[in-house]
Order: C-alpha cells, then structure tokens, then sequence
C-alpha cells in the first residue's frame, strides 16, 4: 500500500498509513465485533444467535493464542503507523480513536457487553 | 521525485526524537500491554461453574446408585406381547391368524388395496428398483418425486411443496426450519407427538393453550403483545408461530380455522397447519381443514401432513408458497439427510392422488359412514364417545375411570380382546406416557373406512355393547 505513494500524486506516505490504520480496524470491528450469528446451522442449536464472532471465539474462554494474536496485530499496525507519520498530533487523534475502538471490546470485562443497547438483539 | 521526500529514513528518526510526550507514553503502555499478553496472562473461560472439592466429589460418588440399564418390566406388559398381522391391513385384516373386519387401520379412503395404485408401484419398482441410497441432495431425486411435489402443489392449490420420506420427521423436520431458540411458538395441548418432537428440536419458547380454547390463545397472545411493547427492539427479531392441526389425532376434534386466521392477522403470528388426519378426509375434494372451513389457502403459512394415511403410501410434504418452502430444502433436517422416498411409493402416492381427483365422491361417501358410525356409538353405557360426526378416527373413553392408568388399559384391553374373538379388530390408542407432554385419557380408537359395509359397521357396534356390558359394570 506504501506504492499507493507512488501511484497517486496525493496520497503522502503518512496519510496512506493512517488510511491503512483505520481501514484494517474499521473491517476487523465490523467482522469481529458488529456481525452476530452464524451463517450456517450449527450443533449448539442457536446458543450463539446473539453473540459476536469475537465472543464466540474458542467457547468463550479469554486469552487464547487466537485472541492474543488478533489483539496484537492492531498494536503492531499502530505503532508503526505512528513511526511513519511522523508523531503528527491529527494522526495521532485519529488512529488512537481507532485503536481504541478495536482494543476496548476485545477487554474480557466487555463479553457481552452491549452498550446503549446498540446491536443487542 | 516529489512523494519520496518525505520517506527519508533520518528524517522519520528525528521526528522519532522529537515526538510529543504523550504519544510516546500511550507507546509505552501498549507495548507493556502485548508483554502482559504473551507472557502474564492464563486462558480462562469466564462464568466458571463452582468447582467441588475432593470430598464433595468422594461423597457424590459413594451417594451414586446406578440404574439398571433395562428398568424391570412386568411379562404381560402390552410391549411384549405384539398382535401379528399377516398379509396387507386393508379391509379383511389377518390379526393371530383370525380375519377380522379392520377398524384400525387408517385406510380411510381404501386406497390400501386399490388395484391401479398397485399396478403402478409394480411398474415403478421394476422401472428404478427399491430404494433410492441416498438424500434429495446425492442423487436421490428422481423424477417422481417432482412429479409427485408438482402435482401435490396443485391440488392444493399451493406455489410449491416438499416430499419427505417419514411422515413423523415431516412435521418435526419443519417446525425447527423456521423456529429457533428465541423465538415463540403457541401450540394446542392435545397436539401429536411428532409436532411435540419438533418442538422440543426448535429449541424456542413453547406456550400451551388448552385444547381448541380461543379465548386461552387470545390471552397468551395479548400477554406476548404487552412484552413486546415494552421492548421493541426485542420483539422485532423474534419469531412468533402457532402451531395447530386441523383434525387432532389424540382427540377426533377439528380446529377452528377461520378464528385462527383472524387472530393470525391481528396479532401477526405465522400459522402451521398439520393435517395429517384430515388430507383426504375434509372438504369437498379432500383438500383438507381449509377447503371444509372455506378459508384461503394462502392465509395458512405451512401446510404440512403425512401420506400415511388417507394416502395410504409413506412418507410426508408439506406445502405452501415458494418462499417458504425453499427454505426447507436446505434447512429441513429429514429433508437434507434422510435417503428420499422410494419411488415405488412415490409413485403409488401420485396414483392414488389421481384417484381423488378423479372421484371426489369417495369423500362424501366417507362422510356419510362417518355420521352414520358416530351415531351409532352413541349411549354405550360406561364409553363415551369423544369426536366431531365427521372424523374418520374416534375414540371411546371410559365413562368413569378407575384412576389408575394401567387398569384402564387392561379394562379397554379386554374389551379389544373380546372383539377380536368375535372377528372385529379394534385398538387401543398407544403413546409413550413418559415423553408426552399432556397424555390423553385412555381410549379405543375406532376408525371409519369407505369400504366399510352396513353389517361391518352394525356387527361392530353390537360387539363393543356387548364387551362394555360384560366387562363394564
């Protein structure tokens, strides 16, 4: 994607960075976090209807390598996005906000946590 | 080259040198965060459940008696001792050895022993053999069983329906397609066991209302309502049914259709109609419930009933528009994996289809004997006779019961017993006490056939008097 700088004119190495920030969190919350269900029948009989894939991952139980890993990869993409725009204090607003909207509902305490009631049923 | 100014690697280091405080701070204590991760945290599963200690265990497990894995039964349980029925159940039934005039059998239209049904199941066996070896999905559709579902859905006058090969799994195959946990589902009480089964797969919220009670069915409804407003968004995602059929097996009574429908419409719950008894039996052409009441078929969301029947083949279908029937081919789990049904039967179903179409006399010939059979059972002292006049399936249930279930069955039993001396069989009517859920009373089960004759009928009754005056004091 850092190519994308050489493509198209406008597009600066931090601002294709950032974009790269918020377009992988902005995906991972809708499939992690957002979507509820399965698409196919499953042995369990509908238990997990109104769960995310997240809650849904491995049973239910915290910290397994799946979790760890999925948990890690935005804190990676993270700091090297903030290596390559340079410390710059609208980017560093942005992709905090995006990080944080990926990191807080993968915290155990908010399993099954809806809040305001959105998506809840 | 203008872009790759700003991708020189001193100066991205110098700006490392020079970056805000708090930026590198909230660095910090990310990369703090991913070190607890990998090395200071254990996998546990939340809401764990109380865990016992080494005694509790040791003294669950000295309390612990095993069950015999066979209960003790007694030898003259009614389980062990099957009548033997050789040659066909059509109207002359070999039960022991002895012929008897069959009043068991659910062959109410004849169709048992029709020729041309069995002239065309002969062709069929010697055209495509047997058995199919495999579900709808691993080439088990065969021809017949689309020109059975085609020409099922025109008589109906339905968009489309959908062959299953057991009739029990057809009603209990369809209500977990649609149903799922969370969702509602309003049932009769004296509803059969195979929709009980159905139900207990569906996993949803299952509400009784006592038999044909409408004002019940309103209630539990309005309650519903009533939740429903106070959480709407709830209430948009659940699925509401109701669950009827259109002539009850356990009970000869028929369901009021028109009063369901408008309550369907006020209180926008889905219909599921099992007709099961009365396809081939109500209407003027045998269409069942709906043709009988006058009520359109396209306000009855699921129409679904066996073929073992009236039909006299196996298997089951339900019908009704495409939408909803599409669904079941996916999601029908006798459907996708069960082997289809064999097109011999198949076959013999689509004949014997023809056959009503063609003579819908037979159907009010089976009206008439049914009348004339209910009014002739009427005032047998100590039975009474439960069932609407044109029910081809009634029962008769002791007057006064003993209280004990299983001397009731032996008393009816005997009863049975002396009728099949005298060549006329009957039935008890069985079910599995412990898995229904409102087991009906005990009771004889007599069923009325066309081919049934003045004298069958005469000789019957004057033998269930003569057994209820003997045993029945």
């Amino acid at each position: 994607m850092v190519l994308l700088t050489f493509a198209i004119p406008f597009l600066t190495v931090p601002l294709v960075w950032t974009l790269t920030n918020v377009i992988h969190n902005l995906a991972m919350y809708l499939f992690l976090h957002t979507v509820k269900g399965t698409p196919f029948e499953t042995p369990d009989q509908g238990k997990a209807r109104l769960l995310t894939h997240w809650e849904q991952m491995d049973n239910g139980i915290q910290f397994t390598s799946s979790r760890k890993f999925l948990t890690i990869s935005p804190i990676v993409l993270y700091i090297l996005t903030s290596f390559y725009t340079k410390y710059d204090p609208t980017h560093f607003f942005i992709n905090t906000c995006s990080l944080l909207s990926v990191l807080l509902p993968k915290l155990p305490q908010f399993h099954g946590v809806r809040v305001f009631g959105i998506n809840k049923y | 080259m203008a872009a790759g100014q700003q991708w020189v690697l001193v100066e991205m280091v110098q700006a490392f040198y020079e970056a805000p405080a708090y930026h590198l701070i909230l660095e910090g204590i990310l990369i703090l965060w991913i070190v607890r991760l990998l090395f200071f945290s254990k996998t546990y599963k939340p809401h764990e459940t109380y865990k016992l200690t080494e005694k509790e265990k040791e003294d669950l497990i000295e309390e612990w008696q095993p069950e015999p894995l066979v209960p003790p039964v007694s030898k003259d349980h009614p389980s062990l001792n099957y009548d033997v029925v050789t040659g066909p159940p059509s109207h002359k039934i070999i039960i022991n050895g002895k012929e008897c005039t069959n009043f068991a059998s659910f062959n109410f239209l004849g169709l048992l022993d029709s020729d041309r049904v069995k002239d065309k199941a002969l062709a069929s066996l010697k055209k495509y053999g047997v058995g199919t070896c495999g579900p709808r999905g691993f080439y088990g559709t065969f021809d017949v069983h689309l020109e059975l579902e085609s020409r099922l859905a025109k008589f109906m006058r339905t968009e489309e329906a959908i062959i299953y090969s057991y009739g029990f799994a057809t009603i209990a195959s369809a209500i977990p397609a649609y149903s799922k946990r969370g969702d509602i589902i309003f049932v009769d009480e004296a509803a059969c066991f195979s929709i009980q089964k159905g139900l207990q797969a569906s996993r949803s919220f299952i509400k009784y209302f006592k038999h044909n009670d409408m004002e019940d069915l309103e209630r539990l409804l309005k309650e519903q309502e009533l939740e429903d407003q106070k959480n709407p968004r709830k209430a948009r995602v659940t699925r509401k049914f109701i669950v009827v059929e259109g002539l009850y097996i356990n009970t000869a009574d028929v369901c009021p259709l028109p009063e369901l429908v408008r309550l369907k419409y006020k209180y926008k719950v889905r219909i599921f109609l099992e007709e099961s008894m009365s396809f081939g039996v109500l209407g003027e052409h045998g269409k069942g419930v709906t043709e009988h009441f006058g009520v359109n078929i396209d306000d009855i969301d699921l129409i679904s009933a066996n073929m073992e029947n009236a039909v006299a083949s196996i298997g089951g279908f339900c019908c009704g528009r495409s939408f909803v029937i599409d669904h079941q081919r996916l999601s029908g789990q006798g459907y996708c994996f069960s082997a289809s049904l064999p097109p011999m039967l198949a076959a013999a179903a689509i004949e014997a289809l023809s056959i009503m179409e063609e003579d819908p006399e037979i159907f009010s010939v089976l009206k008439r004997r049914c009348s004339q059979v209910h009014q002739a059972l009427q005032g047998i002292p100590g039975l009474k006779l439960v069932g609407v006049p044109f029910s081809p399936a009634l029962h008769l249930q002791l007057e006064r019961s003993s209280g004990c279930r299983s001397s009731d069955l032996q008393l009816l039993r005997s009863i049975v017993d002396h009728c099949l001396d005298r060549h006329v069989a009957l039935t008890v009517a069985r079910y599995l006490e412990k898995e229904e859920r409102f087991v009906p009373p005990p009771s004889i089960r007599v069923v009325v056939t066309v081919e049934q004759t003045d004298e069958d009928i005469q000789k019957a009754v004057s033998c269930i008097r003569e057994a209820a005056s003997i045993f029945l004091r």
